[in-house]
């Protein structure tokens, strides 16, 4: 027998006789033997798995030396000790696996306790045969139903983000985690398509800084990913695999390399990296486009500001030191990403309505009347009048319409106080008070320096301010970039 | 990391870490875990939020999602492979 078959036949052998299936069969030969207890011989008759004591091994070279080793039918014999034993073989198809042994009966079996043996033999057999097929099912499935479920769970984490530096950060944190390796780089095509531009590096073991050689662009065909990028074709070598990000062309490459236990990439692994591959490959599509969408956005709000500030400089719109200042504190007081872009556009045109004021109102030195000074805050509206129409404007709206509310409720359009005014319009009242305090505008008489302004604004406090924004301004204001917006 | 022993002591801990071992590329929400798994979603919740606190499990936050998976640590990764082949 060769060395394969054998090896085979012992290891199904110990697989059933360990297996639940084995117990019925027990139970019968309980009946019919008064024996349940049994010992396993392999199909050459050596002891595999026994119970009862050591001299009972004999009895496995005892029946070998009969050279039975073929024998596919059960046995009765005396053994050293004149008591009778019974074995019983374990026949599937035209292979004998091995033999079952039953020692120390107290008479001969009667064929009908023989015949009852088989057929317990038979199901014991099917049974197993079932078991086993269930768990080669389960062994193949359950890994694949694991890695399917965990591309949907990329899939969410991915999708949940539209920022381009977040999202390639975190495909590269994933594709070091589900690869199992300590480096991870995702690196895009340049819009000549000659050079792939890293953009993020990951390596467990140090931190790699932007100015690290690693994040130096690669020529097309140059390197694994370079040749990866030129060819679209996945690498795998031992300790790396690269594989293509293709969305109609090719747009860029990820790679990973040092799985943590040292052991080599496999074919298994690199099946999910294609997968987050041609998930990350949608992600990237999705924040490029959406990328696009706020550049249209701002494109179109500059041209907005541009037409207004044609009609008098600096009037309708702020400095550009402002619109930072804004987003620094914005940033300070770690608004969200969403609410950060709406302030910008709307630190972009906060004073649009001003379009509506008379000339002679907007230039005019010194304090205004009552009654000017009413149209000058009904501006507010005019200015929602004529973003209102646009879409993605609309989120800007109540900052717009807010931001010369007062924390104490004492300002207006509406009297808002506290946390009822939108953060935004928090941020936008701080910022526009000391830009008006540090430049000169025709109905506020003379500026005064930035930390005479800084001290006014701290002076009103949780008054005309709110506490927490002042301290970011705070924080913001004594940046030496922002002592002359 | 705390002793190791103790971790295990922990039912879901241990089912957890378990699992984990088995599949270590495997990322899946708290939900999807207690699938696998089986048990109770809130005590595997709790059990894989004691195990992120000890570095063992990792998790990616996102907006609507906080997904797990198994710590990159090879140190640690190692002790819980040793540990669960002395079990068997």
């Amino acid at each position: 027998m060769k060395e394969s078959d054998r090896k085979e036949k012992y290891d199904f052998l110990i697989r059933f006789s360990k297996s639940s299936s084995i117990s019925a069969f027990r139970k019968i030969c309980l009946k019919v033997l008064k024996k349940g207890r049994c010992s396993f011989l392999d199909s050459e008759y050596k002891p595999v798995k026994c119970v009862g004591e050591c001299r009972h091994l004999k009895l496995g070279k005892y029946l070998a030396m009969m050279k039975s080793s073929h024998l596919r039918e059960y046995m009765a014999f005396k053994c050293s000790c004149n008591k009778v034993c019974l074995s019983f073989p374990i026949v599937q198809g035209s292979s004998v696996y091995g033999h079952v042994l039953f020692m120390h009966l107290d008479s001969e079996p009667k064929k009908s306790a023989i015949d009852a043996i088989r057929i317990s033999m038979d199901m014991a057999l099917k049974e197993f045969q079932k078991e086993q097929e269930l768990n080669k099912l389960y062994e193949t499935i359950r890994p694949r139903a694991i890695a399917l479920s965990t591309i949907h769970t990329i899939h969410r984490l991915l999708s949940s983000t539209l920022n381009m530096d977040e999202l390639i950060e975190r495909i590269a944190r994933l594709t070091l985690q589900v690869m199992r390796s300590r480096h991870c780089s995702i690196m895009l095509l340049d819009e000549s398509k000659k050079y792939l531009i890293p953009k993020a590096v990951i390596n467990l073991d140090k931190e790699i800084l932007r100015t690290d050689p690693q994040y130096r662009k690669i020529r097309l065909g140059v390197r694994m990913e370079g040749k990866v990028a030129k060819t679209g074709k996945v690498a795998i070598l031992k300790n790396s695999v690269c594989v293509p990000l293709v969305e109609e062309e090719i747009i860029g490459v990820i790679s990973a390399r040092d799985k943590i236990n040292d052991a080599p990439f496999d074919r298994f692994e690199l099946e999910i990296l294609i997968t987050l591959a041609e998930q990350a490959v949608i992600a990237i599509k999705n924040a490029q486009m959406y990328e696009e969408q706020e550049r249209m956005a701002y494109g179109s709000i500059k041209t907005l500001a541009a037409l207004l500030d044609s009609k008098s400089p600096n009037t309708f719109t702020h400095s550009d030191q402002f619109v930072k200042m804004v987003l620094a504190i914005a940033e300070e007081i770690k608004l969200p990403r969403e609410d950060i872009i709406n302030l910008h556009y709307a630190a972009l045109l906060p004073d649009t309505g001003k379009f509506s004021v008379p000339d002679e109102i907007l230039k005019k030195p010194g304090s205004l009347s009552r009654k000017e000074y009413d149209i000058v805050k009904k501006q507010h509206l005019e200015s929602i009048k004529i973003i209102e129409h646009m879409e993605f404007l609309k989120p800007a709206i109540p900052i717009i319409k807010h931001h010369h509310e007062r924390f104490d409720g004492k300002g207006y359009p509406d009297g808002l106080e506290g946390n009822q005014i939108p953060a935004g319009a928090r941020i936008m009242a701080v910022a526009n008070a000391f830009e008006a305090m540090i430049s000169a505008r025709p109905y506020k008489g003379k500026k005064i320096s930035a930390a005479q302004a800084i001290r006014e604004i701290v002076r009103n406090k949780g008054t005309q301010f709110d506490p927490r924004t002042v301290d970011a301004f705070i924080k913001v204001a004594e940046k030496p970039e922002y002592r002359n917006i | 990391m705390k002793n190791i022993k103790r971790l295990f002591k922990n039912e879901a801990a241990r089912k957890i870490l378990l699992f984990f071992n088995e599949n270590p590329n495997c990322i899946d929400t708290a939900k999807g875990i207690s699938l696998w798994i089986g048990g109770d979603i809130n005590v595997i919740q709790k059990a894989l939020a004691q195990l992120v606190k000890e570095g063992v499990i990792t998790i990616h936050q996102a907006a609507s999602t906080a997904a797990y998976a198994y710590t990159n640590n090879k140190e640690i990764v190692k002790k819980i492979e040793k540990y669960i082949k002395s079990m068997l």
